[in-house]
């Protein structure tokens, strides 16, 4: 029996502050198609960079086809034929299709022309609509990935690596990077996809790793397995059943109102089109779609961040369209975005310095003319109390803080700051499931407190989850908002890729 | 004393020493013992009180240049031009020094005087500020450029309208005595530019970490989108913080003539800008910290001078010394780093038991 | 007239060189601040270099030789251990500052009357200088001016045409894309730094054996800077930085005649300040900038 394509033997990571993998084996096989399943911070990132050469292990060993290989870069790895797409593009956006599919594989002068033709060749081949010459930042999403695969063909990859391939892709396009991957299969090729989405690895893969903390949890052949086994060894207990959202009395006042709302990026393009909903208090809207339909352009002009092309936005009847952030801060609207250490935190001060972000311009903290650090640390701590914020204290600097943590002193602040209106944007994005749970149960607190609640996600189980009525936005707009007892699978997979549903 | 702190003074130490030791290799060139001429630099730095107060002389201008980088420093925001904001400060409080003679009481005047100083170099830092805050101009480029016009009208006002009534070299007339600032200590040159200088130090330390306007531009300077969201206004924060730095190289045009000069040189301090990024880079931005740095280069400042007088060592071995101690502070930050960054492996892996 | 404007192309060849070796290193991602500091060096190597020799080539040899060094120095610290380019640039111009004043006096002791060296001369091109106004202006200069004419076209081939180039200008945009690509982000920016040493050398050499004949510590007064600006305001491309080296070796020989001729309407501090409120302008009025995506970052890998 010949040595399998790759193997990967007893490979231990650590970083500064945590272990990422401890002792990692498996092997893949020619033309086999592998999923590393597990959740977030699982390890499963980590070991794929090492197989591509961005990492390198404290310990292990790695062999392509029996043979122990070095792989210190990247440039290593292609050699070897191993290619891997990362869920952040590793393309230059400003640069055309055909200048990022050379990158760093064609030597001397360069001949567009006939790298253009070889390119078209190799996306007809596949089935892919590309236009070599289009520039990168021009292109959707999903074309973009198309790109990304592209150039690891073009560099004849015979193990192609994906990093959760289909989180911005809508199930259309899912089902067709499913199909490419099963045809370069059958050529003889491999495949890792990486995912945290059960579904996908019961569709498409031939085996399934497990990682969970670091490690290897098990190896199976998806045949002889079931979606509740490998959740429960990806989460090491059974998961828990979804929290019972009963409506409270719904109160009949309209909080938020959107009528008409358009708006546009910086090169023009529409990025909402004509939007109108209305959140009452004491209600949850989710907004599903998948990343980049006009979701996070979508609370940032809620917020003030983005100014409007057209419509009008009313908060508890009062037009804001024209207010600008800090105005909009003061009449009470929290936000929790999705980039949370770019957006919503300053990753150098403390916690307590954090906690006062929204509120520096306030006298409530103020003891003329310098700031009431006492009072300020105070309120830090009983937000450290209230949130089970695993901190050394208030004084302890957020950056040390786990992504859990620092989404707690996050939600903590603008669920005090919101005092109408509260927009939650990805709020459990990489989160444990400890954490994930805790800004569950705020946000229904919230809404159990009377307060106005919009949430944007691409997890579908969490809007099902959380939402009384549920919209998608699809490019921008939005499909139709569905309250949840009339929502179903079916209806909100159509509406996400395009097909809109009546009543709003 | 917590770890890191003691870490940040014991590699500043260990960047001074190697700093000087590289100096002192040079003087290898020279043909001369570094040995000596450093020991000689050590015990000519204290063997006078007049020498001894002369480090603090030399401080002065250092502190508030120092600041002017500083504070923008802390904002994320790059004051090259702290050198012209210097001579703005210098000629305004030199015009005002000449028009006032003895008209006025001689603290009123003074105070008159510090006053155009703050102005003049305020307008001049706050132009940066505005075209940086309105048309996104790069502050970098701005404020350096604006250093040589700023040296190009003070050459020209030597020459014409400050002139001295001699006519013979690109200087002033000296200003009346009742324009000079005081000397607190007898027998000395150590005038109260310095206490003003300390106390200006200090009141900028309490505005970054006491103040709400601080608090903000610590935020501005750490992460623009966060303060963006949080609804500060970074605009008008590149503004003031540009005014206020300007103001602050102006006061040290303002201690330097009417403290030290007594009138207006062509050519003098030119390097008290580049100076002034060193200090705050030996600091680390802090305040307080700029105080001890503007001190200890201060002393390097008086020995090295000596050290051209007795021992013939150019002068220029000053430049070399403040440059290799910023250059080794700058890979004392590599260090330290890497350092922490290999402590925490390790204790994982212990903690681990790999 | 035609005089003028053969000047102004001959001030500009120092421009050119430091501006292009610019727009390479900031294609790549690294600013060199430190471009002044390596102008005064570049000029003393060269003034030393040629003094001792009486040659003009090991003049320019040695100039790119400690240009280089130099640059390599602060290529290390910026590249490689990540420091801040803009402090780290202050450290070495003002380390420079000194430096070029010790080793004057350590090599030429204090002499009693300056010491000079030949000029660069012109070398008229057979025929096409004799051609009206254009013979004049562009075929009557100097061996380093001459060599504008091959380096611009080069530059921008090079830049846009090739995989290097490709590589380089990927390296500045998006380094994490490069490195995935398989392109060694780090060696390639140090590599540009070099670059920029060596060309900044000859730059900061043709000053002092180029035009004056002779070395002053303040013989480059801020142009490492302009050079330096230059490659912002021509949009960090070839072409961009010929036309603001052209424009500002306008602006400097208009002031050099102004200044010679005594002209009493417009003092000349005017004219010397010209140059940097042209500059000031420009930054301002450029509001769009195609700015290489990840400039002034420093690229880090894992920790």
């Amino acid at each position: 029996m010949d040595s399998p394509f790759l193997e990967i033997r007893g490979v231990t990571k650590l970083f500064s502050k945590v272990v990422a993998n401890r002792n990692v084996s498996f092997s893949v096989g020619k033309g086999e198609v592998v999923a590393l399943l597990g959740e977030n911070g699982a390890g499963k990132s980590t070991i794929m960079k090492i197989l591509y050469g961005l990492y390198r292990a404290d310990f292990g060993k790695i062999l392509i086809n029996g043979k122990e290989q070095r792989i210190e870069s990247p440039k290593d790895a292609m050699a070897l034929g191993i290619s891997m797409i990362q869920q952040a593009f590793s393309l230059v956006s400003a640069h055309s299709v055909a200048e990022n599919i050379v990158l760093g594989t064609v030597k001397g002068l360069l001949n567009r022309r006939a790298y253009e033709r070889k390119i078209r060749n190799l996306a007809v081949q596949y089935g892919f609509n590309v236009d070599p010459a289009a520039i990168v930042r021009d292109l959707p999403v999903g074309v973009q990935q198309k790109v990304e695969i592209l150039k690891a063909l073009f560099q004849n990859a015979s193990l192609l690596i994906m990093d959760e391939p289909t989180a911005v892709l809508t199930p259309q396009e899912a089902a067709n990077l499913m199909d490419f991957v099963r045809r370069y299969a059958a050529a003889g090729n491999s495949v890792i996809f990486i995912t945290h989405k059960l579904k996908e690895v019961m569709d498409c893969a031939d085996r399934i790793i497990i990682m969970r903390s670091g490690e290897v949890r098990g190896i199976l052949p998806r045949a002889g397995t079931d979606e509740k086994e490998l959740s429960l060894l990806m989460i090491g207990h059974e998961l828990p059943p979804l929290p019972d959202v009963s409506a409270g009395a719904l109160q009949a006042r309209e909080m938020l109102r959107l009528q008409g709302v358009s708006v546009r990026d910086r090169h023009g393009v529409f990025r909402l089109r004509d939007v109108s909903f209305s959140i009452q208090e004491g209600e949850i809207l989710g907004i599903a779609g998948v990343s980049g339909n006009g979701q996070q352009e979508l609370c940032e002009v809620v917020c003030g961040s983005r100014p409007l092309a057209s419509g009008r936005i009313w908060l508890d009847g009062r037009d804001i369209g024209s207010l600008g952030i800090r105005e909009r801060i003061e009449l009470g609207i929290g936000y929790v975005p999705a980039d949370r250490q770019r957006d919503g935190m300053v990753m150098e001060m403390t916690l307590a310095e954090n906690m006062i972000l929204k509120s520096s311009y306030s006298s409530k903290w103020q003891k003329r003319p310098f700031l009431d650090r006492s009072r300020i640390r105070h309120y830090a701590t009983s937000c450290i109390e209230a949130y089970s914020i695993r901190t050394p204290g208030p004084d302890a600097v957020v950056r040390g803080l786990s992504g859990g943590n620092q989404q707690k002193v996050i939600v903590a602040r603008e669920v005090d700051n919101g005092t109408r209106l509260i927009v939650f944007d990805q709020p459990t994005r990489g989160l444990d499931l400890g954490a994930i749970d805790y800004v569950h149960k705020t946000i229904l607190e919230e809404r159990g407190r009377g307060k106005c609640v919009l949430l944007v996600s691409t997890e579908l189980s969490e809007i099902f989850a959380l939402s009384d009525r549920v919209g998608v936005l699809y490019k921008g707009v939005l499909q139709g908002i569905v309250p949840k007892g009339e929502l179903t699978m079916e209806t909100i997979g159509l509406q996400m890729a395009g097909y809109s549903t009546s009543g709003r | 004393m917590s770890p890191r702190f003691r870490d940040m003074l014991l590699s500043i130490a260990v960047a001074v020493v190697l700093g000087l030791g590289a100096s002192a290799a040079l003087l290898l060139f020279l043909g001369r013992s570094p040995v000596t001429a450093y020991a000689l630099l050590a015990a000519s730095v204290i063997r006078d009180g007049y020498t001894f107060a002369d480090i603090f002389v030399k401080a002065t201008p250092l502190i508030l240049t120092g600041l002017a980088f500083a504070l923008t420093y802390k904002a994320n925001l790059f004051n090259i031009g702290a050198q012209g904001q210097f001579y703005m400060g210098a000629i305004a409080a030199t015009a005002a020094s000449l028009v006032l003679g003895n008209r006025l009481p001689g603290p009123l005047s003074l105070v008159i005087v510090f006053v155009a100083a703050v102005a003049a170099g305020g307008l001049w830092g706050s132009f940066v500020g505005f075209v940086k805050a309105k048309f996104g101009a790069n502050e970098f480029l701005v404020s350096m450029m604006s250093t040589y016009v700023a040296l190009a009208a003070m050459n020209y006002l030597l020459r014409t309208a400050l002139m001295e009534t001699k006519h013979e070299y690109p200087q002033t007339n000296p200003f009346a005595p009742g324009l000079w600032l005081p000397i607190f200590l007898r027998g000395t040159r150590l005038h109260a530019g310095f206490i003003l200088a300390v106390l200006i130090a200090l009141l900028i330390w309490l505005l970054l970490f006491r103040t709400a306007f601080g608090y903000r531009i610590r935020v501005v300077g750490h992460n623009s989108d966060a303060a963006r969201l949080a609804g500060i206004d970074s605009r008008g924060i590149t503004v003031t913080t540009f005014f206020l730095a300007g103001a602050l190289a102006a006061t040290a045009g303002f201690t330097e003539t009417n403290g030290v000069q007594h009138m207006l040189v062509q050519g003098f301090n030119p390097n008290i800008g580049a100076e002034g990024i060193g200090i705050a880079i030996l600091a680390n931005a802090n305040p307080v910290g700029v105080i001890f740095a503007s001190i200890l280069i201060g002393a390097l400042k008086v020995g090295g001078t000596i050290m051209g007088q007795t021992s013939g060592v150019p002068a220029s071995i000053i430049e070399i010394m403040e440059g290799f101690v910023m250059i080794f502070v700058i890979l004392s930050y590599f260090i330290r780093s890497g350092l922490e960054i290999r402590r925490s492996k390790k204790e994982l892996r212990r903690a681990q038991a790999l | 007239m035609t005089d003028l404007l053969a000047r102004a192309l001959m001030m500009s060849t120092p421009l050119l060189f430091g501006s292009i070796a610019e727009v390479f290193a900031e294609r790549s991602g690294v600013m060199v601040c430190a471009v002044e500091g390596i102008f005064l060096l570049g000029a003393l190597g060269g003034f030393v270099g040629d003094y001792e020799s009486h040659s003009l080539a090991v003049g320019i040899v040695l100039a790119v030789l400690v240009g280089a060094i130099y640059a390599a120095f602060y290529g290390w610290i910026t590249v490689y251990l990540k420091q801040h380019q803009i402090v780290t640039g202050t450290a070495f111009n003002l380390l420079a500052t000194g430096l070029s004043a010790f080793f004057m006096r350590a090599v030429f002791g204090v002499p009693v009357v300056p010491l000079t060296v030949e000029p660069l001369k012109a070398l008229p091109v057979p025929l096409l200088s004799r051609t009206p106004v254009l013979g004049a202006i562009l075929f009557n200069q100097n061996i380093l001016t001459y060599s504008m004419y091959f380096i611009v076209p080069a530059a921008w081939f090079v830049l846009y045409r090739t995989s290097i180039g490709l590589t380089i200008r990927s390296t500045g945009e998006n380094p994490e894309a490069a490195e995935v690509a398989g392109i060694r982000v780090e060696r390639i920016r140090f590599s540009m730094v070099l670059l920029a040493g060596a060309m900044g050398g000859i730059a900061g050499a043709f000053y002092s054996i180029g035009y004056l004949g002779m070395f002053t510590t303040n013989i480059i007064g801020g142009r490492g800077w302009i050079a330096f600006a230059i490659c912002f305001l021509g949009n960090w491309n070839p072409l961009g930085a010929l036309a603001g080296t052209l424009i500002f070796g306008v602006a400097e020989a208009v002031a050099i005649s102004m200044q010679s001729s005594g002209s009493l309407l417009l003092p000349n501090e005017l004219f010397i300040a010209l140059p940097y409120i042209l500059t000031i302008a420009l930054t301002i009025l450029r509001r769009s900038f195609n700015v290489p995506g990840k400039l002034g970052i420093p690229y880090r890998k894992e920790n």
